[in-house]
């Protein structure tokens, strides 16, 4: 909050070092405070911290209180680390800026953290909504950042309008839970749910605040319906891509799920709903993913696509799983993106991933970054995306074997769109040449590349706190530093054990169908690269399903074409007439009344004396 | 009488005492600044005395006065409001070409009546005290009587009033036939066991009305307000604005609290009506006004009806409310009225409104306090005029009276145009208004003060009224 008021208020005095050193180094603040509070929090110290009574109305009363607890450490942990070495990247990338716009920039990132921290250490549902406003607003300004191309203000202004379709859906979600609760507070709250639940479960009210909420957290969090702003906001700037869109705000819809656990567990109708869009969406944009074009746009795709799969994993109960998909995709999708953005850079702005190629030994570093990072979206083992994947596979396919089919079919999409971009971008003849006016691209700077081997290294070794229990006995250490959070939601979930020969098998289909795939899509493009449109089905999947024009359709001209009528008639006809009208009688009234001023005595007595009989008359005839 | 009531009638002989000592300084030819700061001295140790009595109440002076908490409320309030407008008169009589130091003499005497007012408990002293009060602003208004706004205000007011007195006075005698007492406490009792509905009593109130309607300035009797207001000398008009109403106000409540005002349906119907007139009124009237003082005179009509409001329940909460909207009623027009002397000059007092355009250009620190007198006024939150109005609208409400509540929400509405008006033209486009300051600073330095800490005072109260709140239902427990 501090460098998002000094940088935002001097930027146009501050240099750009200054910039950047007091933007970055108050995340870095925020981090280690992050790592003292998951060491204590790992010993079992858990707090609410109440700061002040925000509202205080009646019986009901909201503090503006945090709740530090394993679940809000583990996301404090996840949006300062990995925000902090999405600061340092940009100080290099955004290097261009000038001054004031670089200033800028830094404000509304280190506005961001504070939302998202809001978001996440709010002890209650209304402070979770402050802070999940703060975020959206936030994404807002980040992707307009280049407010003087229109394109990219539209779809600043996209996503906000589906964010807000969501938040009307939390908002809904929040008045019932106090109307039924009287309590928004996760501790009251979630205590009353769990001494009630015989009765709660199953019952209109739970299903419809968790439906609600579930609104709330497709729009936050990109799913259907409410998914193509995501990849519109590919307009900003890269690392805000990175921390925005891949690491921090969209996980802020799985955040809520996860806090409600136990409301989830009691609705047995909602989670198989969220399960089936978490899964339709994962598939949908994975099929999108397979013919785009656009570096970015790939990674966004995906981006909604893993998404899906967090929401499948809620939705079949495996909280924890979802939570570690959470924490493994902030690592490589961030890494991922920020790849992506080293590539951007070194080829001036080009994003055209057909007009890219042969990068390999241009851009070494990058290059085994962005790999390593495609290894583990895959999901192969030992890499972190693996463990994570995996867990919620495994969770599915006991919940109902169908999710794990097309799970996997998914997984296996993931691999192949993934390493299509990686061998265009990076394998192969470089196509750039006429782009770049014959020079070659180079390495980016060390404040852009040590970041990409930070998160390259997480992104390996990241997956090894949960290891399961099939691999090995008792390291499955973020599940046992979760367990309090999850607990009450444990009495009640019936949950599915499988065999230690199923989870073989499952984990052995996967990831043989992930190699398959891999090679076929290195083989495949590495020496035929597509450079033309494509054609045929090809068609639909790259121009998104139509889904935006459908969108556009429906809804956006109707809207519009409402909004010209009630201007047209019903503003000027009807209101301005009612609004002018009451004036022009009350200004009429005035001139008449203020003539009984005339300023002689002798009136003035007179109207008193009307005044008194008028009295007498009145009272004379209040009589009973 | 014995020592306990002496000292708890000390504050108001130091009162009588300030004027004599008035009369002497004048005699041994002292010059006007002596008697200011005499004067303002003596207002102090009128507000210690209080202090000091306030441990003794109450105290009964059986049959004409009654002190008690409420009276010590009103009391303080009014010597409160004696002390800024003292203030505010040095500074405009110093310049003005009558002699200014027989003005403290009537001021005095006035405030005094307007005491003796509160602590009435009978009909005598409440007549003594009412034109003790009258007389002093006879001559107040024309004061400044080579005028001719000046003298002509004065004769209306002084017809006028003497109308009401008349009214008053046979009211008073009807009532005194009905119950054979004129003390408060007796006429309750006569009138419980003869069930209150004799038409006597009921005539008598309703010319008793006239009176207090007269300087409430309420409509139908609300005439002479503008006219009055406009003509007087500013530091003057302040006083009629605040001490005299405070006065009437008080015994108005005392008198029908002590008969209990709910028992009369009839009664309160008048003041219903009374209250609606005067809002309505008092808003219509304001709102193509031009003139600050007259707009503020007619502000007053319309905030008085207000104030009836909280007065019609009848009730201890009622009582409570009334106080606190009376302070942040007086403290408002007292900002207000001292902005319009620090900007008056010598030929004439600054009242049309063109002469206040873009005044925040020239004197920010001006403007800025008269714009939040007149948001207070307004009733705009944050300010104490919000909160008195919240509280009227909340005890209103809470005894259902819905058609004086809707009216007062109504009303309130109009009435926000023309104070914003206002304080639009003092953003406008400057003009040159040259005001000579021929005086030594330190008075102006005193003015803007107590300008300043008034506007504290009013935002405090419009966001921490707590204390002050407690204060009151405290002092109103002491009868």
């Amino acid at each position: 909050m501090i460098g998002f008021l000094i940088n935002g208020l001097l930027r146009k005095q501050l240099s750009k070092s200054l910039t950047s050193i007091l933007g970055s180094g108050v995340i870095l603040g925020s981090f280690v405070v992050s790592l003292l509070i998951f060491f204590q929090v790992k010993q079992g110290h858990t707090a609410v911290v109440n700061l002040f009574d925000f509202i205080s109305v009646g019986k009901l009363s909201i503090p503006f209180s945090f709740q530090v607890d394993q679940l809000s450490s583990i996301f404090l942990l996840i949006i300062t680390g990995v925000g902090f070495l999405i600061h340092v990247y940009s100080a290099a990338y955004m290097h261009e800026e000038e001054g004031q716009h670089y200033a800028r920039y830094f404000a509304y990132l280190n506005l961001f953290v504070f939302s998202m921290l809001l978001l996440v250490l709010g002890s209650n549902y209304v402070i979770m909504f402050i802070g999940w406003e703060g975020v959206g607003l936030c994404s807002y300004l980040l992707i307009g950042y280049w407010f003087k191309n229109i394109d990219y203000t539209n779809a600043a202004k996209k996503a906000f309008v589906m964010n807000r379709i969501g938040d009307l859906g939390f908002l809904l979600a929040i008045f019932w839970i106090i109307g039924k609760f009287g309590t928004v507070s996760y501790g009251n709250l979630f205590e009353q749910v769990a001494a009630n639940a015989k009765t709660l479960e199953g019952s209109a009210a739970i299903v419809g605040i968790t439906l609600l909420l579930f609104i709330g957290a497709t729009g936050k969090s990109a799913q259907i319906p409410l998914y193509t702003w995501l990849p519109d906001a590919m307009a900003g700037p890269t690392p805000v891509s990175a921390l925005i869109h891949a690491a921090t705000m969209v996980t802020a819809g799985i955040y809520m799920i996860a806090r409600s656990n136990i409301l989830y567990t009691l609705a047995p109708f909602t989670n198989t709903i969220v399960a089936i869009i978490g899964l339709a969406t994962a598939l949908f944009a994975a099929t999108i993913a397979i013919k785009q074009n656009d570096i970015k746009k790939v990674l966004a795709y995906s981006t909604v696509s893993q998404l899906g799969y967090m929401f499948l994993g809620l939705g079949v109960g495996a909280y924890t799983g979802a939570v570690f998909h959470v924490m493994t995709h902030a690592f490589f999708k961030a890494l991922l993106f920020l790849g992506a953005g080293s590539v951007i850079h070194a080829m001036h702005h080009e994003q055209d991933i057909r007009r890219m190629g042969g990068l390999k030994k241009y851009l070494p570093i990058t290059h085994l970054t962005f790999l390593l990072g495609c290894i583990a979206i895959a999901g192969i083992p030992p890499f972190s995306g693996f463990f994570s994947k995996d867990e919620i596979l495994a969770a599915a396919y006991a919940a109902n074997p169908v999710y794990w089919v097309i799970g996997v079919i998914t997984a296996g999409m993931t691999a192949f769109y993934m390493f299509r971009l990686y061998a265009t971008t990076f394998l192969g003849q470089f196509r750039g040449a006429e782009h770049l006016h014959g020079h070659h691209p180079h390495e980016s700077p060390a404040a852009m590349t040590i970041p990409l081997i930070v998160l390259a290294i997480l992104s390996v070794i990241g997956g090894w706190v949960g290891i399961p229990e099939v691999l090995m006995k008792d390291a499955h250490s973020l599940e046992h530093f979760l367990d309090p959070i999850f607990a009450a939601s444990s009495k009640f979930a019936h949950p599915h054990h499988l065999s230690h020969s199923t989870e073989y098998g499952l984990m052995g289909a996967s990831v043989l169908l992930a190699v398959i795939l891999i090679f076929f899509a290195i083989g495949r493009y590495s020496k035929r690269p597509e450079l033309g449109e494509p054609t045929g089905f090809g068609k639909v999947l790259a121009n998104k399903w139509y889904v935006d024009e459908l969108y556009n359709a429906i809804i956006v001209k109707p809207l519009n074409w409402i909004g010209k009528f009630l201007n047209n008639f019903v503003e000027r006809d009807v209101i301005d007439w009612t609004v002018n009208g009451v004036g022009k009688v009350i200004s009429y009234s005035s001139r008449q009344v203020r003539l009984l001023q005339s300023g002689q005595v002798g009136s003035y007595v007179l109207l008193m004396v009307l005044g008194i009989l008028a009295f007498f008359v009145i009272q004379f005839f209040v009589k009973k | 009488m014995n020592g306990l009531q002496f000292e708890a009638l000390l504050p108001y002989t130091l009162l009588a005492a300030a004027s004599l000592v008035v009369i002497l300084l004048i005699a041994f030819r002292l010059s006007h600044t002596v008697i200011q700061i005499t004067g303002f001295i003596l207002m102090c140790a009128v507000m210690v005395a209080l202090l000091q009595a306030s441990a003794l109440l109450p105290v009964a002076i059986y049959p004409i006065f009654q002190i008690d908490g409420f009276a010590l409320l009103f009391t303080g309030l009014l010597v409160l409001c004696v002390m800024v407008v003292g203030l505010f008169s040095f500074i405009y009589f110093e310049e003005r070409e009558e002699n200014p130091k027989e003005y403290y003499i009537l001021l005095f005497l006035g405030t005094l009546g307007a005491a003796v007012l509160s602590i009435s408990s009978h009909f005598i002293s409440l007549f003594i005290g009412l034109e003790l009060l009258s007389v002093s602003l006879y001559a107040l208004i024309a004061y400044l009587r080579n005028r001719n706004n000046a003298v002509e205000a004065g004769i209306k007011y002084l017809v006028l009033a003497a109308i009401s007195s008349a009214f008053l006075l046979f009211g008073m005698a009807m009532i005194y036939m009905e119950t054979g007492s004129m003390e408060f406490a007796t006429i309750a009792k006569k009138l419980q066991t003869s069930n209150g509905h004799s038409i006597l009593f009921i005539t008598g109130t309703g010319m008793m009305v006239v009176a207090i309607g007269f300087k409430l300035a309420l409509a139908p009797f609300h005439l002479w307000a503008a006219d009055v207001y406009e003509g007087a000398p500013t530091p003057v008009t302040a006083f009629i604005a605040t001490a005299s109403k405070i006065g009437v106000f008080a015994v108005l409540l005392r008198f029908f609290q002590t008969i209990g005002l709910s028992n009369y349906p009839m009664v309160i119907t008048v003041f219903l009506v009374l209250a609606v007139a005067s809002m309505i009124i008092g808003n219509l009237l304001a709102l193509r006004q031009q003139n600050l003082k007259r707009l503020l005179a007619y502000s007053s009509i319309a905030h008085f009806g207000y104030l009836l409001v909280a007065f019609l329940p009848g009730n201890a909460a009622g009582v409570q409310v009334a106080v606190f909207y009376l302070l942040s009623y007086s403290i408002t027009l007292l900002i207000a009225f001292g902005v319009i002397t620090l900007l008056s000059s010598r030929e004439q007092d600054t009242g049309d409104l063109a002469l206040f355009r873009g005044l925040f250009w020239k004197k920010p620190v001006t403007a800025a306090v008269l714009t939040l007198a007149l948001l207070s006024l307004a009733g705009i939150p944050l300010t104490g005029g919000f909160l008195a109005k919240f509280f009227v609208l909340a005890t209103g409400a809470q005894q259902q009276l819905w058609f004086p509540v809707t009216v007062l929400v109504i009303t309130s509405v109009i009435g926000l145009y023309y104070y914003l008006r206002v304080i639009s033209t003092l953003f406008g486009e400057a003009v040159p208004t040259p005001v000579k300051k021929t005086l030594h600073p330190f008075f102006y330095l005193t003015t803007y003060t107590s300008l300043i800490v008034m506007v504290v005072l009013l935002c405090w109260l419009g966001t921490f009224p707590n204390d002050v709140i407690e204060y009151i239902n405290r002092q109103l427990l002491i009868r």
